[in-house]
């Protein structure tokens, strides 16, 4: 194609041959002549830049059809929109940005907690404050005190989609990005292969619906935490500490990883021999970057007293008991210089961790709400109920945070911090729908590894991805976006070659194991419940009775299916810790798979 | 061969999900158009088509579009009736909505099928960049933001005249070419613009002798002449029985109308407006007269029709004679060289014509260049060089018919995603030309293309923050102008390109 000539193309196209064995799982050889197809459609989008030279060409085009989805799925409805009383998401969120923009610091926290009072820790309530200001700027109308409440303004709209948007580039993208360059070349995967694996991380249709359709701002706590990832993948731990603090101070959700962050950590410590300096520093800058976390709205809290603002207005002067250890609360002294610190950490806490709510809040699809069906809870006492959820938490968590610490080696840590994070999506309180995004991240992940973008992984990635949005269905149909919630999720399903739009991740070659056969089977079952699920959703009605019918059995097979990934994950993280002496025959099985 | 991946049915349906993501954006009122038009056909008597008025937005396309309005009115009825209700004006219930922008996804298989048979009938030789020149025509940001934002059915309509294209390749098929084209006019009648380049082709390739031209091939002429008068029967024949021909005129060719329209499109006109606007300035200086009227009541590009203070006014005939002028210089060298490359060329030329010195060109029709030309661009690279500012051009200008802002990020990097990949893609696979190229056209377009950036800064953000709601015209007319120039840089580049290969 490139004649020989004085006008020939400036770029010449190199060939690359070196392939490798990983291409294979992405080009599938028909036969021996050499003439290879791509085996699932996104390999096929990507195939002209199999021979470009850097990622860096790829790049810019993954970003921007990346964006273009994100914008496109905004266009949507978001929740809450002109559904007095309460709204939803979107208004709390814009809520925040009223609040802070508008109030002395120390009373964030305090502000009507009726109407979505601020219950994230401090980080976001500093970003909310930035963008905010920003948003004043353009209109002040948006984040006027009280009389902007439930605003439905179509710019404003735009504008906050726009915050999301942004957020995502600075946080989440970006460590994408590094994360999977990073994990790319420790485990020497072809960079076109990389590629492919970025494009279907980012396209991942939960994360796109939660934040960019329903409205919130996960990904910036979830980029913290792959920024947290990708600085271990490099070696920098005392990185990883600050990005993981930071992902706390944003969302306390982030917690689902902590134990399993922690395990690490503290491996890298001991293992392979005790390492103090490195064991000191990490201690340090946790400290550290927690006091910073947390100082703008201590060290206000003590100024606005100064000045002479209240924390509480509404109190008149008088002083009320501390939220949390109410019962010592008499013994502080309120006149002390030092009490606006105490009373403002007590209610950053009280209202961060939920701890006077039920086991669960609405039908979610994890054990607690499973087990409901068959038993109900009602009948046990909160306490003993709040008892079995740490329990069975901590028993969940206990054998990934286990292996992690006995093998703190990095390629482990996607599979222990989803593990982990599975572990308390199934089993510990207060659990939302939209946390299913927790275990789902890291286990994305999975596919930029080696052996990623393999039948196996892709086979398990996109089965918990695609079960993860399904429970999402319910929460997402409330608010009339079932078209995105299918156009999405049909995209990533089509583009990574899964059910219900291929089954070609499922089909092995002649050696194929047991455990091959086991996913089929339980994947078939899965797969085919929810494609009748959802064509009983739309045209029967639930009986009388009981109406919430379909809701129910959706959390219910949810939770199974969560249930089996968070075994895979264990499994996968056993075979691959090499804890085990039967690992090394099964990873060469697999290989030749 | 076997690298002709990603294939046209996986980018389409990549494509479809984007575009049913985009069922909530803006619509204009061409939306409201249509779904009137669903109305009257559905409710009213063929009789009564194009009398009615209720609605401004009176039926003005030709009948075979009514038609089809009318077999899309029988599956509407299926999604929501209350949009079939003639007096029910400005009706957009989600299921017409929804209903509507999937008739637009769907009835866009036909274009689907057209790039296919494009892709399949290319010489062997040829048949990666025809993949590459498909996709880029199949992801048009063209019809993106026409169909899919601003909602019109381009796709399935350029999917009919890219069809008849390609079956002017074989001679077999030659025929059937000529019909569908025919079948076309009476879709839109838009397409007349490329009936001359049609008319010298089937007359030189179809109805005379390949060695000479006095060698007349009655069969063919008579076959030709009596499908063609088929396809205008069917289309006109109850029309003409009821004696509503003057009225269809009437609706189909609104003379009234002004030079230029409402936005400049980026014409020949454009930059005599644009001229004229400057003159206001410099005329007292050079002893010109000034038409005071003009200055005073300047529509500013905004309204209607635009007369000009110091330069000489234009009248319909003038744009008629020019328009015919600059195509029949082209059609010379069709007659004496009817192969199927030129014949592009003179379709293309026939597009650039029109759309330059036309009356009252509206900046959608800049897809009557763009996508003939699509299907040679990659012929060589030459012809590339020619194509680069017309796309550029081209759809820049569109940018002005989607003003929202939450349409806006949509627009503006789709279309730097397509014309950054496209013309990355084109510029590794057209091969290189037997003939020098022309000097200077490379780093003219080079600089033309750069200089699009700060101008899509300028009119987005800059002006906005300057000058707040204040002079709007004036983004307006820079774009107009500047892509005017790119337009007609192209043209001229593709004249010598056209005449010398």
């Amino acid at each position: 194609m490139s004649a020989p000539s004085p006008h020939k193309p400036r770029r010449r196209v190199k060939k690359t041959t070196s392939n490798g064995s990983e291409v294979s799982s992405v080009a599938s050889s028909s036969g021996r002549s050499g003439s290879s197809r791509p085996a699932y459609p996104l390999a096929a989008l990507l195939w002209p830049a199999r021979s470009s030279v850097s990622q860096w060409e790829v790049l810019p085009f993954i970003l921007m059809a990346a964006g273009l989805a994100r914008w496109a799925a905004g266009l949507w409805g978001y929740s809450g929109f002109q559904s007095p009383p309460m709204h939803g998401d979107y208004e709390a969120q814009r809520h925040w940005m009223e609040i802070t923009t508008k109030l002395p610091i120390s009373q964030w926290y305090f502000h009507d907690l009726e109407w979505w009072g601020l219950d994230y820790p401090p980080l976001t309530a500093y970003h909310s404050w930035l963008l905010g200001q920003v948003g004043s700027l353009i209109n002040p109308a948006w984040f006027a005190l009280h009389t902007s409440r439930a605003l439905d303004d179509p710019t404003l709209k735009v504008y906050m989609r726009a915050t999301v948007i942004v957020s995502e580039y600075l946080v989440f993208i970006p460590a994408a990005v590094i994360f999977v360059r990073r994990l790319s070349k420790l485990q020497g995967v072809n960079t076109w292969v990389a590629s492919i694996a970025l494009v279907a991380i980012l396209m991942q249709p939960g994360t796109i619906l939660i934040d960019h359709v329903h409205f919130q701002y996960n990904t910036v706590m979830l980029g913290l935490v792959l920024a947290s990832m990708s600085s271990v993948l490099a070696g920098r731990f005392m990185w990883s500490c600050v990005f993981f603090v930071m992902a706390l101070g944003f969302k306390q959700m982030a917690l689902y990883y902590a134990p399993a962050m922690f395990a690490y950590l503290l491996g890298v410590c001991i293992i392979p021999r005790i390492n103090i300096p490195r064991f000191l520093g990490i201690a340090i800058i946790t400290l550290v970057s927690f006091a910073i976390l947390f100082a703008p709205i201590l060290l206000g809290a003590l100024y606005d007293t100064h000045r002479g603002i209240n924390a509480r207005p509404e109190l008149d002067g008088y002083f009320a008991p501390l939220p949390i250890f109410t019962q010592y609360s008499f013994k502080v002294n309120f006149r002390a210089w030092y009490y606006p610190i105490i009373q403002q950490a007590a209610q950053v806490i009280y209202r961060v961790f939920p701890f006077a709510r039920g086991l669960f809040e609405d039908k979610v699809a994890n054990f607690w709400c499973a087990i409901n069906v068959i038993v109900k809870l009602r009948n046990y006492p909160a306490e003993l109920l709040q008892r079995a959820s740490l329990l069975l938490t901590l028993l969940s968590i206990l054998p990934p945070c286990f292996l992690i610490l006995v093998q703190p080696r990095k390629e482990l840590l996607p599979l222990a911090l989803a593990t982990s994070a599975w572990g308390f999506f199934l089993f510990s309180f207060q659990v939302h729908e939209k946390s299913v995004l927790l275990p789902l991240m890291p286990m994305t992940v999975l596919l930029a590894s080696k052996q990623g973008m393999n039948k196996r992984v892709r086979a398990w990635v996109g089965f918990a991805n695609l079960l993860g949005v399904w429970t999402m269905f319910p929460l997402l149909q409330r608010v009339d976006l079932r078209i995105p919630y299918y156009v999405l999720s049909l995209l990533w399903a089509y583009l990574l070659g899964l059910p219900p739009t291929s089954f070609e991740v499922y089909k092995h070659d002649r050696n194929s194991t047991w455990l091959a056969f086991a996913t089929k089977v339980i994947h078939g079952i899965f797969y085919t419940f929810m494609v009748v699920w959802h064509v009983a959703e739309a045209f029967l009605a639930p009986p009388n009775d009981k109406p919430d019918l379909w809701v129910v059995i959706n959390a219910g097979v949810g939770a199974a299916g969560f249930g089996i990934c968070y075994l895979w994950c264990l499994w996968s993280l056993t075979i691959e810790s090499d804890l085990l002496n039967f690992s090394k025959s099964e990873r060469r099985k697999e290989k030749s798979q | 061969m076997s690298d002709r991946y990603p294939s046209l049915a996986q980018c389409a349906v990549v494509a479809t999900a984007f575009k049913t993501l985009l069922f909530p954006a803006y619509k204009s009122t061409d939306f409201e158009v249509h779904r009137n038009w669903l109305a009257i056909t559905n409710s009213l008597p063929v009789r009564e088509w194009y009398y009615e008025n209720t609605s401004e937005w009176t039926l003005d396309y030709p009948p075979f579009f009514a038609y089809f309005e009318w077999m899309l009115s029988q599956l509407a009825r299926l999604a929501d009736p209350a949009m079939l209700r003639v007096y029910n004006l400005e009706y957009d219930s989600w299921q017409t909505v929804y209903f509507q922008r999937a008739s637009v996804m769907i009835t866009e298989l036909v274009l689907i099928y057209a790039l296919h048979l494009y892709v399949q009938t290319a010489p062997m030789a040829q048949k990666r960049p025809s993949q590459a020149a498909a996709l880029s025509v199949l992801l048009s940001p063209g019809i993106l933001i026409i169909d899919h934002i601003h909602f019109q059915y381009n796709g399935f309509l350029y999917g009919i005249l890219i069809l008849s294209l390609v079956l002017a390749r074989k001679p077999s098929t030659t025929l059937a070419s000529g019909l569908l084209f025919a079948a076309l006019l009476c879709f839109k009648h838009i397409y007349l613009y490329l009936a001359p380049a049609y008319f010298v082709y089937l007359l030189r390739a179809y109805c005379l002798g390949p060695r000479s031209i006095f060698h007349i091939q009655f069969g063919n002429a008579l076959k030709l002449g009596a499908g063609v008068i088929t396809v205008f029967a069917a289309a006109l024949g109850p029309f003409i029985y009821w004696g509503q021909i003057p009225q269809l005129l009437n609706r189909l060719f609104p003379f009234s109308r002004g030079l230029c329209h409402a936005y400049w499109a980026p014409n020949f006109w454009a930059m005599y407006s644009f001229t004229d606007r400057i003159l206001i300035y410099v005329a007292p200086r050079l002893g010109l007269s000034i038409n005071q009227d003009a200055v005073n009541s300047v529509t500013r590009g905004l309204v209607g029709d635009t007369s000009f203070a110091v330069l000489p006014e234009i009248t319909p005939r003038m744009t008629f004679i020019l328009t015919l002028l600059f195509q029949a210089i082209p059609l010379v060298k069709l007659f004496f060289d009817p192969s199927w490359t030129t014949f592009i060329g003179a379709v293309t030329l026939c597009g650039y014509a029109s759309f330059l010195f036309g009356w009252h060109v509206h900046e959608k029709a800049i897809l009557l260049i763009i996508i003939p030309f699509s299907l040679i661009a990659l012929q060589d690279r030459r012809y590339l060089g020619a194509f680069r500012p017309l796309a550029v051009a081209g759809h820049v200008s569109l940018f002005p018919l989607i003003f929202t802002a939450a349409e806006f990020p949509i627009k503006t990097v789709y279309s730097i995603f397509w014309l950054v990949l496209f013309l990355l893609t084109f510029d590794r696979l057209a091969p290189a030309s037997s003939r020098p190229r022309i000097f200077l056209l490379d780093r003219f377009s080079l600089l033309y293309i750069a200089f699009s950036i700060p101008l899509i800064l300028y009119c987005s953000l800059i002006h906005g923050v300057v000058f707040g709601d204040k002079l709007e015209f004036l983004p307006l007319m820079f774009t107009s102008s500047y892509s005017a120039v790119g337009v007609v840089g192209s043209w001229v580049g593709f004249l010598v390109v056209y005449f010398t290969s």
